[in-house]
């Protein structure tokens, strides 16, 4: 009799050649391109912005030195005791605020309140407190992971489902216990979460003391290239820097992910 | 239980915080002046508290601020304008929507500010450095929270602009825009606040600017107390900003 | 307390003027995520009359709201034909206002601002759409609330808003679908006094899709009960009880006797509704 209307499927796209991989393949070719023809027009003072082959010739240099790979240990190795002295401080920290009421609302707009302000104006203090060698640097990673690991696990701790709390409570747990087997287990993703967080600020606090005072590490390539205006080799390290700090930070969030979905 | 003992419960978190901090800044100041805590590290908080006025009157510190605020301004007013553009631009384009996105949450995670040295060559030890490191800092957050906003905007409302005949630009203006304003604002203070962070900080580094340079020429001179003093005061400065934003969005969430 | 006969007011106006909406052998039919088709709707056909009252009842799945949205122009690929004053539907049409089932009133707009919506788009002036949109917000009984934010409203007070904000666009036909499903019994009581009231005003069309029959009956002139998926017209029923109605009608035996028979007709639809959910769950695997 009559038509009847009828909604039509969409074709499957192709496997892995879809739009979007052309859009962003243009896209990546399209900057390339763009940055070539900056780099040998001439109209930017010489090598403000180098040619592709320049800064490729940089990076495989960079990466093929010695040098550089002592100073990623270096930076490296601050980081992660920056991580662990700002991790433990700010998990045992936000444990005693999320615990308590009233406590929270004693010390937890501290937190809150000084977590998002510039950290790196406290350098000269750290200097000051832990000398001009790796100790100011981990201080400056460690004070900037602080917050948002405390904040983070304050929070996690009002989140816990208080029936665990009773269970241990009822089995006459003590304090260690109950931090160590229910409190910590039942906080997982808070605080690695917070640990995630922490790790961009203290990545970022870490490196910025490099660069304002330090004859070591990656921040200090940084700074080295610059006053010897090696921008090819500039351009190079900071390169490295980003795709690592991305990847770490895409990894950390790839296994938090699965862990949560495991989790549930 | 009296009107008095009632306010002084209510108040008790808050008292005995602000008492901790007093009673923590008494006790420094009496294991320094007992020599435990050796001065030329740590500075008496009396005499911290006495640099304030000093340096409030020496170091111009009238000027510096305003300094200060001008870059962030600038900032500001470059994140809202470009963030909010590119978010319309990415919601209305969902092939580039969904080729970006994730770069642009990808670029919010990196560390600009590190590129600092890169930012003095192509701008010199200047204003623009600061304002464009800011502005770049900020404007992932403004994007990517006008795209949530804009998308999450209610069917039935749509609906009820279908049903109206509006026109797409209609359809944008009228029932679209007004639906994510509350959203795209949270995304307006975080870009704020990391402009914030980012200004005071790399006049701290560059030393330039004003306040975060102010920071930084006291820590050349030595000059301990004054040291800690301007930290303190743009610490206070950067709460005050945090909070004022805080006000602003909760009035903005409520009025929707 | 007489039955409502034929003598005290004529059957609406089918013989006096042509239908304002036809509605022709509409089906529809939508692919299912699974990827077999449901059909929606088979071969709905049925006229509105000028003026009259018409509510559309069916249990759930039978295809209310896919015929709201036709009707409303928000949903294409139809088959058969729906005409409104001789031209067909593809599109929300200007004679046809739609007033939504879920919260629509736009939130960072006050009260006449929201009604005033329409003659914002239409170009009106701003005095004159805020006068006119007054009269509107005062025909649903809100005078006062004008500065009002939908936020600081009820729920039902919001629901009359955008009835308000439909109204003021003085469309042709008026068409709901269960704006009062989210309200209690007696708000919903009073407001189809309202609802009633403005329509006997206005003498405004109105398309009233819902599943309660108490509402339906209470607010009609005619009836029209649906099957269960796919849905088709079951059956018409005139009702001719007294107007002007109010809620007190409810407990009237003439009333009673509408409400049992449209019941009996829905309860085997409603019944089929059920069956059918259930076997599909059962082999589905999903709780019921």
């Amino acid at each position: 009799m009559a038509e009847v209307g009828r909604l039509t499927r969409a074709t499957p796209a192709q496997p892995w050649l879809t739009p979007v991989l052309l859009l962003r393949v243009a896209l990546v070719l399209f900057a390339l391109v763009a940055w070539q023809v900056m780099a040998v027009s001439g109209w930017f003072y010489r090598d403000v912005i180098p040619s592709l082959p320049k800064i490729w010739t940089a990076l495989v240099k960079l990466l093929s030195s010695t040098d550089f790979y002592w100073n990623l240990g270096v930076t490296f190795e601050e980081i992660v005791i920056a991580l662990a002295l700002g991790g433990i401080g700010g998990i045992v920290a936000g444990l005693i605020v999320g615990g308590n009421k009233f406590i929270a609302s004693a010390f937890e707009p501290y937190l809150y309140y000084l977590g998002p302000t510039p950290k790196i104006i406290f350098f000269p203090v750290m200097i000051m407190w832990f000398g001009v060698d790796s100790g100011s640097k981990i201080a400056m990673g460690a004070l900037s992971c602080f917050f948002p690991i405390a904040l983070n696990v304050a929070a996690g701790m009002r989140q816990i489902d208080q029936v665990l709390i009773k269970v241990g409570t009822s089995f006459r747990a003590n304090w260690w216990q109950m931090t160590m087997k229910i409190y910590m287990p039942a906080m997982r993703h808070p605080i690695v979460n917070g640990l995630r967080l922490g790790l961009g600020v203290a990545l970022i606090g870490t490196l910025l003391a490099e660069t304002k005072l330090s004859n070591r590490g990656i921040g200090f390539l940084v700074i080295q290239a610059y006053n010897s205006f090696d921008m090819p080799r500039l351009y190079a390290v900071l390169l490295v820097l980003f795709m690592m700090a991305i990847g770490i930070n895409s990894v950390v969030a790839h296994f938090a992910k699965l862990d949560e979905i495991k989790q549930k | 239980m009296s009107a008095g003992a009632l306010t002084l419960r209510r108040f008790a978190p808050q008292a005995v915080g602000l008492g901790s901090l007093v009673f923590l800044l008494v006790a420094i100041e009496i294991l320094i002046r007992l020599g435990l805590i050796n001065r030329f590290i740590i500075p008496l908080p009396s005499e911290v508290i006495a640099s304030f006025g000093r340096v409030v009157a020496e170091e111009d510190i009238m000027d510096r601020f305003w300094q200060t605020a001008w870059e962030c301004l600038a900032s500001g007013v470059l994140l809202t304008v470009f963030g909010i553009i590119l978010g319309v631009a990415m919601h209305g384009l969902p092939l580039f929507r969904r080729a970006c996105e994730t770069w642009v949450a990808a670029f919010a995670a990196a560390p600009l500010v590190l590129a600092y040295p890169l930012f003095l060559v192509l701008f010199g030890r200047s204003s623009l450095t600061i304002i464009m490191l800011a502005f770049l800092s900020g404007l992932p957050p403004v994007i990517l929270k006008t795209i949530e906003g804009l998308s999450a905007t209610r069917r039935v409302l749509l609906n009820v602009g279908r049903s109206f005949k509006l026109t797409p630009a209609q359809q944008f203006w009228k029932i679209l825009l007004p639906s994510a304003l509350p959203t795209i604002f949270v995304g307006i203070r975080l870009g704020l606040i990391f402009a914030l962070i980012n200004v005071v900080g790399v006049e701290f580094l560059i030393n330039f600017g004003g306040l975060g340079k102010l920071i930084n020429e006291l820590a050349e001179r030595y000059d301990l107390p004054g040291v800690y003093a301007s930290i303190c005061f743009v610490i206070l400065v950067s709460v005050v900003f945090f909070v004022a934003t805080e006000r602003a969005e909760r009035w903005l969430k409520s009025a929707a | 307390m007489a039955v409502a006969t034929t003598q005290n007011r004529m059957a609406p106006a089918a013989v006096a003027a042509p239908a304002i909406m036809v509605v022709d052998n509409l089906a529809m039919r939508f692919a299912t995520p699974e990827g077999d088709d449901v059909v929606a709707l088979d071969d709905v056909s049925f006229d509105v009359n000028p003026g009259e009252f018409l509510s559309i009842i069916g249990p759930s799945g039978c295809g209310k709201s896919t015929l709201f949205n036709v009707i409303g122009g928000l949903l294409g690929g139809y088959g058969g034909r729906v005409t409104v004053g001789g031209e067909t539907i593809s599109g929300p049409h200007h004679s046809i206002g739609m007033v939504f089932q879920e919260e629509s009133t736009f939130p960072w707009r006050n009260v006449v601002d929201n009604v005033a919506f329409p003659l914002e788009i239409a170009g009106v002036g701003k005095r004159e759409r805020i006068d006119r949109a007054r009269h509107f917000v005062s025909m649903v009984g809100l005078d006062g609330f004008e500065r009002r934010y939908p936020s600081e409203l009820s729920g039902g007070m919001r629901q009359r808003v955008s009835m308000a904000r439909t109204l003021a666009s003085e469309p042709k036909i008026l068409l709901m679908d269960e704006p009062f499903a989210a309200l209690d019994e007696q708000t919903r009581l009073l407001l189809g006094d309202k609802v009633l009231q403005i329509q006997q005003q206005l003498k405004q069309t109105t398309l009233l899709i819902t599943h309660n029959i108490t509402e339906a009956v209470q607010l009609s002139d005619r009836i029209l009960v649906m099957t269960y998926r796919p849905g088709r017209v079951k059956r018409i029923v005139n009702i001719d009880l007294p107007r002007p109605r109010s809620s007190e009608i409810v407990s009237s035996e003439a009333f009673g006797r509408y409400v049992a028979q449209i019941w009996s007709d829905l309860r085997e639809e409603a019944t089929r509704g059920m069956s059918d959910e259930q076997s599909r769950a059962l082999h589905s695997g999903t709780p019921a």
